[in-house]
């Protein structure tokens, strides 16, 4: 080998160090401590039971329940209505992470979810069909041919809350697509709730037995890296988003900014994400109290922050506040690397844990 | 008394500067990133067994390095998504040039030389448009002499194909911003493509996905003599419902993949590294996280071999006619060695140095 002494003093963009810490994971650290097949299978259950199942139903009764008012009650700016979205909306950031399986068919989640909207095709679907007046919308199976962009929750925010397309759905039409939105809505949640009543949970709970899950710890895996990628979503989409860079904020990116819903967001998803964390953290050699303690200091930060669209960011220390928070949940993402996934046997190579 | 010609050829050899090859780097077989027990970033040339022929210390993690095809220079990148990249003397180390990004535009991590090393091609992105771009340097200066639409979002890989003036571009179609880390942004519109371009950035092909597999990134490609394309994809969806994740692509023919299979579940629908054989009758796809290897028939698509390898991802065709790969563990194996464990975790991507695409299979 040849020794090589010049070394670079190149200085490269903190950017390029991992957003978490486990690029510098011990490179020997291997999927060693994996659980016992009887023990994992437990904790499926008890992550069915407890936590998804529970959630599709609220989900699922919710979303019912604003077709019903929908159906009654259409003027965008009507505070029955909003009521109603709000309670549905919230429902849904609470299962929003659980993006496999049923939610995944048919693309469901990106028709009840489409966000972000990076190109604003929200607004340009909606105003194009309000412009149009298009028939489409007259049926639920002609809603649901129509572009995602222009279905779900974002989409019904932007008919309730936005100054010019709430007065453009001011007329008949307007209100008829308020309530082929919110039918929609309700169809595409019952049809989630269906399919993991009826099979999904099944197949979960059977892992090894089914050819879907060929051993619980593959389920297990499916709920653990929906737990990890819901925490990176509200570190880096939720709060990133807004936060843009310190030269350029972009407040106007936040979340259900016009329904002032973004804060309100973030903290459903971590207090659900906390829920789930602590099912997991139920496998032997997680300190779940580690854990929990993460969680709690990442809403604590949440709820000393009274910002609800984050539009603090524009402002050095209004965007430190949403900074701190963001630190919060990554460190608790940083947690739950460390200590749940290693005690799932979750492989924590240097690779396997950093997608290229 | 010396002869004429021996004179003026030891006048010339005395005269002349000789341009420097990768002999004159310790004659390596394979570049790659890797981090060393201190944690320390370099990038190190290895010998086709795995030993160390040189290493370069690297300021960060690095992503990838393009071998320049006849002189000792290495572009290292770094992790996306980053600014920066440099040209490496392979000989000493030293950095020759430091390439950035224009404004707005950050690289995406890989980049290709021309057949004949004229040019190198990045791949990058947009953040005016969230678009890709190819961003086109000479490389005797490593000027930017020009760049153009790369025809999808995310472009991930790009070839040159040899003896043509077409370049081969995975689009991966995931729309990033390095405002908001890896997040995919785009994830309910994603559309991957392979495309194929002029060196001026003409569109000539473009290979889509099927629409039910249109969330199946295609990330890393490698490149036979004849243009065979192969490249390695990353689904984003329901780890349980991978479809295949290895696909091959040829000027004037549409993608080809393997039959589906319970291999690419198992690979937990990531691919992390493609490669032919030395001899491009085989090509295998690494799964870090599914732990595995797996080797197919060039021609016919077949699984041939499943090898388990822990926290595997870099992987190349070998000098002869089989392959090389490389872990996160510091183990260095292949078909033509008995394989090797050191302390130095591999980072992806095994690349070869000095040599072109595997042979025609």
């Amino acid at each position: 080998m040849r020794p090589i002494l010049i070394a670079l003093f190149l200085s490269l963009p903190a950017a390029l160090h991992a957003q978490s810490g486990d690029e510098y994971a011990p490179a020997s650290r291997a999927a060693t401590d994996a659980v016992t097949e009887d023990a994992a299978r437990a904790i499926v259950a008890s992550a069915i039971d407890g936590h998804v199942l529970p959630g599709f139903d609220v989900l699922a009764a919710e979303a019912e329940a604003l077709a019903g008012v929908a159906s009654t009650d259409c003027i965008p700016g009507s505070e029955a209505l909003r009521t109603a979205w709000n309670a549905a909306f919230d429902a849904w950031i609470r299962v929003s992470h659980l993006r496999f399986g049923p939610a995944e068919t048919d693309n469901r989640a990106f028709a009840l979810a489409f966000w972000p909207d990076t190109r604003g095709a929200t607004p340009s679907a909606l105003g194009q069909l309000l412009s149009d007046e298009d028939p489409v919308i007259g049926t639920e199976t002609g809603f649901a041919t129509v572009s995602v962009a222009a279905r779900g929750f974002y989409a019904m925010e932007f008919l309730l809350y936005d100054d010019v397309l709430s007065a453009e759905a001011q007329g008949p039409y307007g209100c008829a697509l308020v309530r082929a939105a919110a039918v929609d809505i309700a169809a595409t949640a019952e049809a989630i709730r269906d399919d993991w009543r009826d099979s999904y949970a099944g197949l979960m709970r059977t892992a090894g037995d089914n050819a879907h899950y060929q051993s619980a710890e593959e389920a297990l895996r499916a709920l653990y890296g929906a737990l990890d990628q819901g925490l990176e979503f509200d570190a880096d989409v939720r709060l990133g988003r807004p936060l843009g860079t310190f030269d350029r904020p972009r407040p106007a990116r936040a979340e259900a900014r016009r329904s002032l819903r973004s804060l309100r967001n973030l903290v459903l998803s971590v207090e659900s994400l906390r829920e789930l964390a602590a099912i997991l953290a139920t496998a032997p050699g997680a300190d779940a109290a580690r854990v929990d303690a993460a969680f709690a200091t990442a809403l604590d930060r949440a709820a000393r922050l009274d910002d609800p669209a984050f539009a603090g960011v524009d402002d050095p220390q209004g965007r430190l506040r949403v900074e701190v928070l963001q630190q919060a949940v990554q460190s608790a993402r940083d947690t739950v690397r460390a200590e749940i996934g290693p005690a799932l046997g979750v492989a924590a190579g240097f690779n396997s844990l950093d997608g290229d | 008394m010396p002869t004429r010609r021996g004179f003026l050829a030891g006048l010339a050899a005395a005269t002349a500067f000789p341009a420097p090859t990768w002999a004159d780097a310790g004659g390596p077989s394979y570049l790659t990133a890797a981090r060393g027990p201190d944690g320390a970033d370099r990038l190190v040339g290895l010998d086709g067994f795995g030993a160390v022929v040189f290493e370069i210390p690297l300021p960060a993690r690095g992503h990838a390095a393009a071998a320049h095809p006849a002189r000792p220079e290495a572009v290292a990148f770094a992790r996306r998504p980053g600014t920066y990249a440099v040209v490496l003397d392979c000989r000493d180390g030293s950095v020759l040039r430091t390439l950035t990004a224009p404004a707005n535009r950050h690289f995406y991590g890989h980049g290709a030389f021309s057949t004949d090393g004229a040019l190198m091609f990045t791949t990058e992105n947009d953040l005016d448009t969230m678009t890709g771009r190819i961003g086109v340097w000479e490389t005797g200066q490593y000027t930017r002499v020009g760049d153009f639409a790369s025809g999808g979002i995310g472009p991930h890989d790009v070839k040159h194909l040899p003896g043509t003036g077409t370049l081969a571009v995975a689009n991966g179609g995931l729309m990033t911003h390095p405002d908001s880390g890896r997040a995919i942004l785009n994830l309910p519109t994603m559309a991957p493509n392979l495309a194929f371009l002029a060196l001026d950035g003409t569109p000539i092909e473009t290979h889509d996905l099927p629409a039910e597999w249109r969330m199946n990134s295609l990330r890393h490609l490698d490149l036979r003599d004849d243009g065979l394309l192969a490249a390695a994809l990353q689904w984003q969806g329901d780890a349980a419902t991978a479809p295949p994740l290895l696909a091959l692509g040829r000027l004037g023919e549409g993608l080809r993949f393997p039959d589906p299979s319970d291999l690419f579940r198992r690979m937990q629908g990531y691919a992390g590294s493609v490669a032919f054989s030395g001899d491009g009758a085989r090509v295998g796809i690494t799964s870090p996280r599914g732990g595995q290897l797996a080797v197919f028939d060039a021609g016919t698509l077949e699984l041939v071999d499943e090898i388990p390898a822990s926290d595997v991802c870099g992987l190349c065709g070998d000098g002869g006619d089989g392959f090389a790969w490389t872990t996160g563990l510091g183990v260095f194996s292949g078909d033509a060695t008995p394989g090797r464990r050191g302390d130095l975790a591999f980072d992806n991507h095994l690349i070869p140095v000095g040599r072109g695409g595997a042979g025609p299979g």
